[in-house]
């Protein structure tokens, strides 16, 4: 059976047609879902396997990034998604989804209510799109088979800057809940712009929850399923797009639960 | 209660961006130094809130502890030299509003009456206070919409009670007063004016203000289009007017493809598998020379709306944007009076783009940037949009009798309305100074969730008709759509922003992010289902009736009756006269570079000039990648650094189908001679569609003609612009689907000083192919490859080109395309790419054929050797600009000589492994030049502009 993933969206989300492609790429069964949906009860969480907050700009992302959709989630969905992470489903945010995570205290802790960390507008004061390198660390189940890598994905965000208090970073790197690392041409960890976009601290591009099941990250997977995404495929390019391992994980993991 | 107000800021020890950017701003447009650092800080107030409550908010939604400071009620920042704060005027919408009272209700604070939000800046550093005010009135606040607050405000409510419907004693006005009516806010002219009272005289009744205003709307230039569906007498002869032209060649030709043409909101073109693309291309100038982020922003909210609104409704997958401005280095001096600087405006427009395109998720992903010194006073914005939507709800169906008017999105209040003034005795002391009815903020947000409820509308066939709410609000969508029927609204049932609107102002509002349709009373009960699920507002306003009327009320009183033929049909046709002559534009002679060190300063000139450099800057700031369906992006290469000529999409997941989005303008050409120019514009439009891979079977072009008022002489301009893109259009087969035309890019003072803009036709091509695989992009990609240029031109013919400009002529010797060669070299081009004999292709155009092969060397991080053939002036040769040629790179092994056969060829040179371009003719080497030093030149003038 194709495992049912939420793809939630409201207003200003704009990255769901192409998410829930992904996951129907990798025989997921995506469903779009309104935020408001969820509030009525005519669709409940707990019928999905997977939970997907796509990118966008929620609620135009005024105040703070995702800070207003994070709200609504805490405010009315607290009970539902503290379920659905305690029986063990994954949640995968991308780029304005990973800061509603960190915004509703999911991340990097799994404590809804608890902000613990933040992302910050990007060191250039701008909006950027580009392509950047990541090394795949750590351990969370949307990244089986990537660790040690170095993939490459496509940033679009002007507030992708992680930023959390030193000792959270120190915590954060003890207990391996960083996945991805923005990454120089010779794969090592930089803070410096371009190659990390934003000026993440410690290169942070993505990061986990401690049992691993709840991943955010900033640069956009959903934007490297297909050869034809890669802005260099006529220059030669082998093996799978870059992006697809984080769905098709996330979709084995739901239906073997 | 008084407001509560709550502040925040980053913690002293992080740095603010955002005060670093205006820091960069003061110090690189303003020059002034003595600012040392500038901070920024976030002020929200409230009505209707305890300070407890306003505490509690500030914990659970405005302030995170983490990086950030926050302060109640007093101020947060106190060490600066200066404190200013900025907020939107009273009566412009500020979209943060509405989240902040729609989380502060989550929140459970359900007595929350308004919200507002601005920002605070801090400076820091011996500043004046004349330097304040520079930087105040320069950078921080556009007076059109902002202002300074000097003091906490007492409430936030904005009210009023509405005025009455006034009837205009027309029937007794004498010609003088007449045209005294029409000067004040018509524009109409005498005859015109005359048409109306004889109408009133036949009905024996003066008309209300709605009537007048909704003739004079309907009738205006805008959305009349009186010059391009005039007769003409051209030089003494009269010609078919310039409109009927484009139709006949697109009827003509008849192009399997087409779906729909110049009757939609956007020209329709077949797809695959069932669906159709959609395209449409319009211009935001006087709205962006005023408030260029607004303007530019609502521009492209505007064409997104058109193509929302094209058939049944459609999703729109692109956006596009075509600039032209003044020198960004032009002198304060030179800045005509009112007049921003195009500093400002460039930047201000890219981000006005930015935010609206990226905010709905609509990739940005071809575009270009034209500087001419005759857009000092009026810079021309253009904004395209691209859509896609099933073949069976293509084509708009007709209201029936009986459907109902139901309007969507967002609330009317007094935006766009011309002439208004927004200052009533009737209104709290806070409203005397709003009056920013001129522009308005876009609402990206309020647009995208209003797309998503028409995609699933039109999904379940709940729609019947369907129209953007544009230029002339509810009066054009409802005019329009009811012309065959007639129609009845309600104007008091329309949802408001602020109450104290007169009926016409309602009826007349172009207030953003709003769309008419028509549907059956039996689906708007499902229609409102799908609209409260995606949180947009929906409101019946009245119904399509079979009178052939148009009828609206206030409170029960009819303010408006008029009969439909005479609104769309009572207007006479206009007769013009146009007349060209030749302008005197003498041919420079010139010495091509003396000597290497020549050779290099002139290579690096041109790749710097500011019509070829590198647009990477803007197109950064753009979300390209949205929606997944990048297969060519807008940059590519080893450094991803290097321009490609066109997008390419997959607009469908998972199929390889393509869609392939090109333009090409170029103004100077039209001062010289504007049939050729004209034809270079469209020529490049289609070239670059075919450098990528695009079949030009299966192309459609859309027109834009920004000119200066046409007089005789701006005139007989357009009609030789128009007749080239006849002539193109009917020589290559290539229909113009869709077209627009904004004629008054004419600056003139009191006392007569006259700016023309140098009159631009952009020319906007969109067109599929099978398979995206079957594409190619610019960058070189090995070393050792044949260069070939492909295409017929003469290299004598350099007017207009970026190399004479760089001495400052602009020529007589303008590039003629012949149109017969050019069919051929573009089918040539096509099937090279479709077999796989090249392996990248690059079009001609600004900076000429050096200019591609420097380009196309960037992105493949190799070098190039070129051998120059004898005859034949090197630096012409080099940076000659006809379009419709094109330097391909030979896979290894193809002969060019089989390849290009049937279509003038010449083999260049090669790709080198060594990083330089290089030049020898008759044996001879002409110059060896690194390709750091022409890239460094080529990035350096907008990284200046844009402190990337």
């Amino acid at each position: 059976m194709k495992p049912p993933v939420c793809v939630l969206h409201t207003d200003g989300t704009n990255c769901d047609v192409e998410t829930a492609w992904a996951f129907e790429k990798c025989a997921g069964a995506p469903r779009l879902v309104h935020v408001n949906e969820l509030r009525s009860g005519s669709q409940k969480l707990a019928d999905f396997g997977v939970l997907v907050i796509p990118g966008g700009f929620s609620y135009g992302d005024d105040v703070h990034s995702g800070k207003i959709l994070a709200v609504e989630l805490t405010s009315f969905l607290r009970e539902a998604l503290a379920d659905f992470v305690a029986r063990g489903r994954p949640v995968l945010g991308i780029c304005n989804g990973f800061q509603v995570l960190v915004r509703t205290g999911l991340l990097p802790y799994a404590r809804i209510g608890a902000i613990s960390a933040a992302l910050m507008a990007n060191d250039s004061g701008r909006f950027e799109c580009r392509w950047i390198r990541m090394r795949v660390e750590g351990d969370s189940i949307f990244t089986r088979g990537l660790v040690g890598r170095t993939v490459t994905y496509q940033v679009a965000h002007g507030e992708g800057k992680f930023y959390a208090p030193r000792p959270v970073l120190e915590d954060l790197e003890a207990a391996g809940q960083v996945v991805f690392r923005y990454v120089d041409r010779d794969g090592a960890p930089t803070t410096a712009y371009p190659d990390n976009p934003n000026g993440s601290l410690n290169a942070i591009a993505g990061i986990t929850d401690p049992s691993g099941l709840v991943l955010g990250l900033m640069p956009h997977p959903e934007r490297f399923v297909e050869t034809t995404h890669h802005p260099n495929w006529r220059r030669g390019l082998s093996g799978e797009p870059d992006g697809l391992a984080l769905f098709t994980n996330a979709v084995r993991y739901a239906r073997e639960m | 209660m008084p407001l509560q107000e709550i502040r925040t800021c980053l913690k002293p020890e992080l740095a603010d961006p955002a005060g670093e950017e205006v820091l960069y701003e003061i110090r690189s447009s303003l020059g002034i130094e003595s600012v040392r650092k500038v901070r920024t800080a976030r002020v929200f107030r409230f009505e209707g809130l305890t300070p407890g409550e306003a505490e509690f908010l500030a914990k659970n939604l405005l302030w995170e502890d983490i990086f950030q400071e926050y302060a109640l009620n007093r101020p947060l920042i106190t060490d600066a030299s200066y404190l200013l704060e900025v907020a939107y005027k009273p009566g412009v919408m500020n979209p943060e509003a509405a989240s902040l009272v729609k989380a502060a209700r989550d929140l459970g604070l359900k007595h929350l009456e308004a919200a507002d939000s601005s920002w605070e800046y801090a400076f820091y550093g011996p500043v004046t206070p004349g330097e304040i005010e520079l930087i105040t009135r320069r950078l921080l606040v556009n007076a059109t919409i902002q202002h300074v607050v000097t003091e906490k405000p007492q409430t936030l409510h904005l009210s009023g009670v509405p005025r009455p419907t006034n009837i205009i004693p027309l029937r007794g006005m004498i010609d003088s007063q007449l045209m005294d009516l029409s000067r004040d806010k018509l524009f109409l002219s005498l005859e015109e004016m005359r048409l109306i009272q004889e109408y009133f005289h036949r009905l024996g009744r003066d008309p209300t203000d709605c009537e007048v205003e909704i003739l004079a709307q309907t009738w205006s230039e805008h959305c009349a289009h009186k010059t391009f569906k005039a007769r003409l007498i051209v030089d003494g002869q009269e010609k078919k007017p310039l409109l009927k032209r484009l139709q006949e060649a697109t009827a003509a030709i008849d192009h399997p493809l087409v779906r729909s043409a110049f009757v939609d909101n956007s020209g329709v073109f077949a797809f695959y598998d069932g669906w159709a693309v959609c395209g449409k291309v319009e211009t935001h100038n006087s709205p962006s020379a005023i408030e260029p982020y607004g303007g530019a922003a609502t521009g492209s909210g505007g064409v997104f709306r058109d193509v929302m609104g094209t058939g049944q409704g459609a999703r729109v997958i692109a956006s596009t944007d075509m600039f032209c401005f003044a020198p960004p280095d032009t002198p304060w001096d030179d800045i005509p009076p009112g007049c921003l600087h195009p500093h400002y405006l460039l930047r201000r427009v890219v981000a006005g783009v930015r935010d609206y395109g990226n905010r709905m998720g609509i990739p940005t992903n071809n575009g270009s940037l034209h500087f001419h010194r005759d857009f000092r006073a009026k810079p021309t914005v253009i904004v395209g949009a691209y859509g896609i939507l099933p073949e069976d709800r293509c084509r708009k169906g007709a209201p029936r009798k009986g459907d109902l008017v139901v309007v969507i999105g967002g609330r009317t209040g007094r935006d766009g309305i011309h002439g208004a003034t927004f200052s009533s005795a009737a209104m709290t002391e806070r409203t005397s100074d709003v009056n920013a009815q001129a522009v308005q903020i876009g609402h990206p947000i309020e647009e995208k969730r209003l797309s998503d409820a028409i995609l699933a509308a039109r999904d379940r066939g709940l729609i019947q008709a369907i129209t953007d709410c544009g230029a002339g609000g509810f009066a054009s969508a409802v005019g329009e759509m009811g012309a065959d029927t007639g129609a009845v609204i309600a104007l008091d049932r329309a949802p408001l922003k602020y109450s104290g609107l007169a009926p016409w102002e309602i009826l007349l509002s172009e207030s953003q992010e709003r769309m008419v349709l028509a549907v059956a009373p039996e689906n708007l009960e499902p229609f409102m289902e799908i609209c409260r699920g995606l949180n947009v507002e929906a409101t019946v306003l009245g119904r399509f009736t079979g009178d052939r009327r148009f009828r609206a009320t206030y409170d029960g009183e009819v303010v408006l009756d008029l009969e439909m033929s005479f609104l769309h049909d009572g207007l006479p046709q206009r007769v013009l006269r146009a007349e060209w002559k030749r302008p005197e534009h003498p041919e420079p002679e010139l010495d091509p570079p003396r000597d290497a060190s020549g050779w290099m300063e002139t290579y690096g000139q041109v790749m710097a000039h500011l019509n070829v450099c590198s647009r990477e800057p803007i197109v950064r700031v753009y979300d390209h990648g949205v929606q997944g369906t990048n297969a060519l992006p807008p940059l590519g290469g080893v450094e991803l650094d290097a321009p490609n000529d066109a997008a390419v999409l997959t607009p469908i997941p998972g199929k390889p189908y393509g869609l392939v989005i090109a333009h090409g303008l170029n103004p100077v050409l039209n001062l010289i001679d504007p049939y050729h120019g004209g034809l270079w514009a469209a020529a490049e439009a289609v070239a670059n569609a075919v450098a990528v891979g695009a079949d030009p079977s299966g192309i459609a072009l859309i027109d834009n003609f920004i000119w200066p008022v046409p007089d005789e002489e701006r005139l007989g301009a357009l009609d030789r612009a128009v007749d080239a893109c006849v002539d193109f259009s009917r020589a290559l087969n290539m229909p113009f689907i869709s077209g627009k035309d904004s004629l008054s890019s004419t600056y003139q003072t009191r006392d007569g000083f006259t700016i023309r803009i140098p009159p631009v036709l952009c020319v906007s091509a969109f067109g599929r192919l099978p398979d995206v695989r079957c594409t190619v992009s610019a960058d070189f990609k090995q070393p050792g490859s044949t260069l070939v240029l492909v295409g017929q031109r003469d290299p004598k013919q350099m007017a207009g080109s970026v190399y004479y400009d760089l001495y400052g002529f602009l020529g007589c010797s303008i590039p003629e395309i012949d149109l017969t060669a050019l069919r051929a070299v573009f089918q040539a081009i096509h099937r090279a790419i479709r077999r796989g004999d090249v392996v990248s292709c690059h079009d001609v155009s600004e900076g000429g054929l050096a200019a591609a092969v420097a380009e196309m060397a960037f992105g493949g991080g190799c070098g190039v050797r070129l051998t120059l053939p004898g005859g034949v002036r090197p630096d012409f040769f080099l940076f000659n600009e006809t379009a419709g040629c094109f330097v391909v790179e030979m896979v290894a092994g193809r002969n060019p000589a089989s390849v290009f056969a049937e279509v003038p060829y010449q083999v260049l040179g090669e790709t080198v492994p060594e990083r330089a371009v290089s030049a020898c003719a008759g044996g001879e080497r002409l110059f060896e030049i690194p390709l750091d030093f022409l890239k460094k030149r080529w990035q350096q003038p907008l990284k200046e502009v844009f402190g990337a």
